[in-house]
């Protein structure tokens, strides 16, 4: 005998202002099997829980509806007043009159009949749907952080200070990414460096995060709670832990190619560290540049070695590790201007761009903070920045990359303040200064004598002799074309995704958004989660921000990260599908559709079968209607299930 | 105005114009009143504000565009520079607190310099050399004074013709009268109007 309570909400007038809820109720009390219908103004209200919790006491409900709301607002909310009056909470159902009758018609009578519709489905599931119990499984207590710039670093450190373990993962020879290459930062103009080498070394000082440099994470297999990662240790070409760092092998190598930390704008040698504060301070042998390795000849750096560190003949190295969670802060890469060939980079050699010349005026950098021209080595006097190049633009990238207005503004300032005598032009569509402090900085831009001319520029041109580049625009203020003759030109790229992103994408089942960066599983309410449970963004690798940002981002991804890891065992939904191994035949159609990877078709003795795991299922039901002789079933959405609703609405037969 | 090809050559302007404007003004103003020109965003409030623009075709915001990038002739030879009423609607509402009126005044203070003076100003400057009054009391004005139960002529120099030699002698010593291109034999302005 089953024992059926009925609660409807009026939800003020959100429902009670197009549903009759009275004469509702009156019908809905008819119902077969339903021993009670009962309405309230708010059934989500302490009152109203109350309610529902004294009739399940008092009157023996054993199954119960609640036409209100989406399930999306309140479901869990009545699954917990069932469990605390002791019925199971899977024997609910939440019938939407809300968003599916009264938010979206307006004839009373008719919505009314529907909203009677809705419940007589609800009451028909109801009845026949199974009491079930939350699964667990247990969760190893360790964070992956895949990449150690400015993100992965907050992340790691936040996790780690908490009391949990970090495995930091970096593909470059040094943590800091691409923060570490930045001269100054805006608007406070603190010295980047200054501000991020006490986190590098404090990452390398903590001993709960274990750091891989010059590594690259390429398999992860398993479950939120149960990750596994492959990590490839590449080799240095040397023993790291032999090396002292002294220098001795850079500074005697004889080979130098362009420095591609340095964006180009100097050299390197072939046995290098990317920069002085480098963690580890362990350079690496370039491959392709060394002379011993390419021809056989020198090996200056093996002979000069005090610790007989270096060698040649090191292979790379393969390491797993398992973890619980995982965080993506893989960063971007600086748009590349070749393509927009209108503006000659790479032809003219005195345009460059915003983190060239964030090379240039960084203190270690190539001129050690001189602005130079790179044609002749002269200080520029007249310079100009191009805003928006490769952004907000149908050609390129549609986005807006948020850092370089500001980014162009703040080297527009130091070197104004080098050198006071300088004409400073930024060339702009218009000025993004939104973040704190940012409209402010953007006026002291023009307090310094800055010129912000309006327009996009159309084109650059050389002048063949003195190679001075010419900008061609529309001042669309004047409303008078222009043309400005410039000793240099910089030109302000914004960020796209890392070019190795597609192969982190594909490894962890990420999803991405139109501009290529990885999407996050809710634009505003889940900024930091993906739609793969157990792992999370920060930073740059979800879409371009600043510096605040993605420090902010990197603390919310710690914290997404922390609540899964912080238990011991994690509740898991048993809302999932089961496979019936005496019908199965293992044909793997279902695998096949399996968006999330949950399905593994396994050998038994006489035959193969789909095994389901529980923990990456997520109830969509694909697989049960891909199941060619019906050995797969969603719980309490089976067949039967369907029909009884169906015959409900359509067959009255209730 | 340096134009080629109808392409405004950006280095062809006068760049240190707008140092020029702010000394030309400082005494008056202070240098920080002037500098505000170089704070404006070009919203166009000041235009949408002006009574005067919606008459005429006075843009505001053009001003101190081409003052900020070194539009000197254009600025100062510009008809429209005459068109302000002074009426400090626009200075009220600028959002980037440009000080809008006062740069308006120093441009013209630097036009008059630059011999750019309207006929008009020219003809109200000699009535002053004449009779010490921008606008002098009339015949018209002299009769509505008496019905008014005032003196027929103001206590001025008007009533006191030996006080006029005074003015007269403050414009020349100032170089007014040289600005102004004023005559003293004919006391009459020199050239034609």
């Amino acid at each position: 005998m089953t024992n059926i309570g009925v609660y409807i909400c009026h939800c003020g007038t959100n429902i009670a202002g197009v549903v009759d809820v009275e004469g509702l109720t009156q019908k809905v009390a008819k119902l077969k099997d339903v021993s009670l219908a009962k309405d309230y103004k708010y059934m989500c209200s302490e009152p109203g829980q109350d309610l529902i919790r004294e009739d399940i006491k008092n009157r023996n409900l054993d199954r119960v509806v609640v036409a209100a709301c989406s399930p999306r607002m309140h479901e869990n909310t009545y699954k917990k007043v069932l469990a605390s009056a002791g019925l199971n909470p899977f024997l609910l159902e939440i019938a939407n009159i809300r968003e599916q009758a009264s938010w979206v018609h307006l004839d009373k009578e008719k919505t009314t009949d529907k909203a009677l519709d809705l419940i007589k489905m609800a009451v028909a599931k109801v009845r026949m749907d199974e009491p079930l119990t939350s699964l667990s499984a247990n969760v190893i207590q360790r964070v992956l952080v895949i990449g150690a710039g400015i993100a992965g670093i907050q992340t790691s450190l936040d996790i780690a200070n908490i009391g949990f373990d970090v495995v930091l993962v970096e593909k470059e020879q040094s943590i800091g990414g691409r923060m570490s290459q930045l001269g100054k930062t805006f608007p406070t103009l603190d010295c980047s460096a200054c501000i991020l080498t006490p986190k590098m070394v404090e990452v390398s000082l903590n001993p709960r995060i274990k750091l891989f440099t010059y590594s690259e994470v390429e398999e992860i297999s398993g479950f939120i709670g149960n990750f596994k990662a492959k990590i490839r240790k590449k080799s240095r070409g040397l023993d790291e832990s032999l090396c002292t760092g002294c220098g001795l092998c850079q500074e005697k190598c004889p080979t130098k190619v362009p420095s591609e930390y340095d964006e180009k704008m100097g050299k390197r040698k072939a046995i290098y560290t990317l920069f002085p504060q480098a963690v580890p301070n362990i350079p690496v042998i370039d491959r392709a540049s060394c002379l011993y390795i390419t021809k056989g000849k020198c090996g200056v750096c093996k002979k000069v070695c005090p610790a007989g560190a270096i060698d040649y003949e090191r292979t790379d190295e393969f390491i797993e590790e398992e973890i619980g969670a995982v965080v993506v802060a893989t960063g971007f890469d600086p748009f590349d201007p070749v393509s927009k060939e209108e503006y000659g980079f790479g032809i003219y050699r005195n345009v460059i761009t915003g983190l060239q010349l964030e090379r240039l005026l960084h203190a270690a950098g190539p001129t050690k903070g001189e602005v130079v021209r790179p044609s002749d080595g002269a200080i520029p006097k007249r310079i100009a920045f191009v805003q928006c190049v490769g952004s907000r633009d149908e050609h390129a990238n549609k986005y807006c990359s948020r850092v370089c207005c500001m980014y162009a503004i703040k080297n527009a300032l130091l070197i104004k303040e080098h050198h006071p005598e300088s004409e400073i032009f930024i060339y702009y569509i218009d000025i993004r200064a939104f973040g704190k402090g940012y409209e402010e900085f953007y006026k002291r831009a023009q307090e310094n004598g800055i010129k912000f001319m309006r327009g996009r520029v159309a084109e650059i041109f050389e002048e063949q002799k003195s190679r001075n580049p010419v900008i061609r625009a529309d001042d669309t203020l004047l409303g008078m074309v222009t043309e400005n003759e410039l000793d240099m030109v910089v030109l302000s790229v914004g960020m796209i995704p890392r070019s190795d992103s597609s192969k982190i994408q594909k490894m962890l089942g990420l999803a991405a958004s139109p501009d290529g960066f990885f999407m996050e599983a809710h634009a505003k309410l889940r900024p930091v989660d993906t739609l793969v449970d157990g792992v999370f963004l920060a930073g740059t690798a979800q879409g371009p921000k600043d510096i605040p940002d993605t420090v902010a981002q990197a603390k919310g991804a710690a914290s997404g990260a922390l609540e899964v890891i912080s238990h011991k065992t994690l509740q898991l939904s048993p809302l999932i599908s089961e496979v019936d191994e005496r019908l199965c035949r293992g044909c793997g159609d279902c695998k096949d559709v399996c968006e999330y990877g949950a399905i593994e078709i396994v050998t038994l003795d006489t035959h193969k079968v789909a095994r389901i795991n529980p923990a990456i299922c997520k109830g969509c039901g694909a697989c049960a209607v891909a199941c060619c002789n019906g050995s797969i079933k969603l719980r309490n959405y089976t067949d039967s299930i369907t029909f009884a609703m169906l015959d409900a609405t359509l067959g009255g037969a209730v | 105005m340096p134009i080629t090809r109808n392409i405004i050559r950006i280095n062809d302007l006068n760049s240190g114009f707008i140092d020029e404007f702010v000394e030309s003004g400082r005494k008056i103003f202070g240098e920080d009143v002037l500098r505000s020109v170089e704070l404006c965003i070009q919203c166009g409030c000041c235009t949408g504000s002006c009574p005067s623009g919606r008459r005429t075709a006075f843009r505001t915001r053009k001003i101190f565009r081409e003052t900020s990038l070194g539009f000197k002739d254009s600025v100062l030879g510009s008809d429209d520079l005459w068109l302000c009423t002074t009426c400090y609607t626009c200075y009220e509402r600028c959002p980037r607190g440009v000080k809008t009126t006062d740069i308006i005044r120093v441009l013209r203070n630097m036009a008059v310099r630059e011999g750019y003076m309207a006929d008009a100003h020219r003809m109200t400057a000699s009535y002053v050399f004449k009779t010490g009054h921008g606008v002098p009391a009339n015949e018209e004005v002299q009769k509505q004074r008496v019905e008014l139960g005032l003196n027929r002529l103001p206590p001025t120099t008007h009533s006191f013709p030996e006080a006029l030699r005074s003015v007269q002698e403050v414009l020349r010593l100032t170089g007014f009268d040289e600005i102004v291109g004023f005559n003293w034999e004919t006391m009459e302005l020199r050239g034609r109007i």
